[in-house]
């Protein structure tokens, strides 16, 4: 009996000792979790397996100097989200973010990963809508830029900055920081202006070319674009921005409406005069 | 003194002019914002806001006047429809505008300043009891819930909360627009075309010439009616 248990067990080290070198699939945990549980370190592994990145193993980022415990690895020697990411957009984002007053102020020091959690990242097409698109995004922000402890606190503080603006509540619900704080001729959202030259004219999004379709909402723009008639019918799906949204078929229903009826008033008149030129003829 | 007590006193021709004034600002800034464009426009956005939105406001508190000065003063009277506003009244009216008019028959509610009971004919008392206790009250509290948006809810008929409220104000607004063509050009089918624009500024209205009688004792006597307040247009 004892050699079959003794076997058994050898098999189950030995599979466990090959999926460290796997991909974690399918609901299995991640063989760090064996000492990194839940309650010992800040990564969710529920929330984790959810991202993007959720198919990877630790060990696929954490290289170098994990395998064996004490760990001797340190962050510099982890893997750059640009080892993997090498598309072109990303390329494009790489400089707009050394442009950007983020890379300005904080040099070096500024990685992606200040932004975006590689634990937790879900690109914003994967979302299931605008408004959790807009709650990520803007969670980001706010971990460094609203003061406070509480998230009232926070609010509060952002509220107050942003007082120039009309329901401020309202555009700091339902916009991204991003949408005004980027310069609005950039598309990759990722060129973040210093405070002073913020977007603060109204009409940049509150018109018929609103800079939201083209870059907030962009993800969803070629499957909603023409939905029941709206312009920009895309941001429908968060807010009514005035100015940005408005119905087709309505206003050229009432135009037409206005046309006929001046019409109407001009040919009416028009017969009046010559009613009255030829009555008095007679 | 007299023009205090005529159909239009005074208090009813300054709200009828603010009214005006402040309904073509509304009127102005509203197109701005709902056609409004990227771009370096002739007044900002933001202005347009402030501008349409002070408008709104003292519209709301001129419309409350307009309500407190019919029921003080008794113009709520002249808004009161009889059986005969709608049949035949609107018939008879439609017929004139239609026909008589051109043929310059005389007016079948001729304006009288002395009377008492009638200052509208049916169309006017139908089209203004609409725009006047319909469409008015639809666009200020549509319009007072667009001044607060985050009281509303977040969605209707799965629509932002925002978007019924805005439409309903935005094409009511048009509406009224379709309403103030019709009301001006109709305020030229006075004796001459500026006649009864001076009425509705002075208070002062043409004097009826000779004995008025109403429409229908003269169609159930089988005359025209003779009435030369309204004079035709020769």
């Amino acid at each position: 009996m004892r050699a079959v248990a003794a076997i058994v067990l050898l098999l189950a080290s030995g599979i466990c000792l090959v999926s460290t070198g796997m991909a974690q699939t399918g609901g299995q945990e991640p063989p760090c979790m064996q000492c990194h549980k839940p309650s010992d370190i800040a990564i969710d592994p529920a929330r984790f397996a959810q991202s993007e990145h959720g198919a990877f193993d630790c060990t696929f980022c954490h290289t170098t100097g994990f395998s064996k415990f004490p760990h001797t690895g340190t962050r510099a020697e982890m893997r750059d989200c640009m080892d993997c990411h090498k598309e072109r957009k990303l390329a494009r984002i790489a400089q707009a973010v050394k442009a950007s007053v983020h890379a300005k102020m904080a040099a070096r020091a500024f990685r992606c990963t200040n932004c975006h959690s590689p634990h937790y990242f879900i690109p914003a097409s994967h979302m299931k809508d605008v408004s959790e698109a807009i709650l990520v995004a803007n969670q980001s922000c706010l971990g460094c830029h609203a003061k406070g402890d509480t998230l009232a606190d926070k609010d509060l503080d952002l509220a107050r900055k942003h007082a120039y603006l009309f329901h401020a509540e309202l555009h700091l619900q339902r916009n991204e920081c991003v949408a005004c704080h980027t310069d609005p001729g950039e598309q990759t959202m990722h060129l973040i202006l210093p405070k002073s030259e913020a977007v603060k004219d109204c009409a940049t999004c509150h018109a018929q070319n609103s800079m939201l379709a083209t870059k907030l909402y962009a993800h969803l723009a070629l499957k909603e674009r023409a939905q029941q008639g709206f312009v920009n019918a895309i941001l429908i799906n968060n807010a009514y921005l005035v100015g940005a949204n408005r119905n087709r078929w309505f206003d050229w229903g009432a135009f037409a409406l206005a046309g006929l009826l001046l019409l109407g008033v001009a040919a009416h008149g028009l017969g009046r005069w010559i009613f009255a030129r030829l009555r008095r003829r007679s | 003194m007299r023009r205090d007590y005529g159909p239009y006193p005074l208090w009813l021709r300054c709200w009828h002019w603010s009214n005006v004034l402040l309904f073509v600002m509304l009127l102005i800034t509203g197109f701005s914002m709902h056609f409004s464009r990227v771009g370096p426009p002739p007044v900002t956005f933001r202005t347009v806001v402030v501008i349409h939105n002070t408008a709104g406001i003292l519209l709301t508190l001129f419309y409350c006047f307009f309500l407190f000065g019919n029921l003080r003063f008794g113009n709520a009277r002249y808004y009161l429809i009889t059986a005969d506003d709608i049949t035949p009244g609107m018939l008879r009216q439609a017929r004139y505008y239609l026909w008589g008019i051109f043929l310059g028959s005389p007016h079948p509610y001729p304006h009288n300043p002395h009377d008492e009971v009638r200052k509208f004919n049916p169309m006017q008392k139908m089209s203004y009891l609409t725009v006047m206790f319909l469409l008015f009250p639809i666009l200020i509290v549509t319009g007072w819930a667009l001044l607060f948006p985050y009281l509303l809810p977040n969605e209707i008929f799965g629509l932002p909360g925002i978007a019924p409220w805005a439409l309903v104000h935005t094409y009511t607004g048009y509406f009224i627009f379709l309403f103030m063509i019709v009301h001006t050009y109709l305020g030229t089918t006075g004796a001459t075309p500026g006649e009864l624009f001076r009425f509705m500024w002075s208070g002062v209205g043409p004097e009826p010439t000779s004995k008025l009688r109403t429409p229908d004792l003269a169609e159930s006597a089988g005359s025209d009616v003779q009435v030369t307040a309204q004079k035709d247009h020769k």
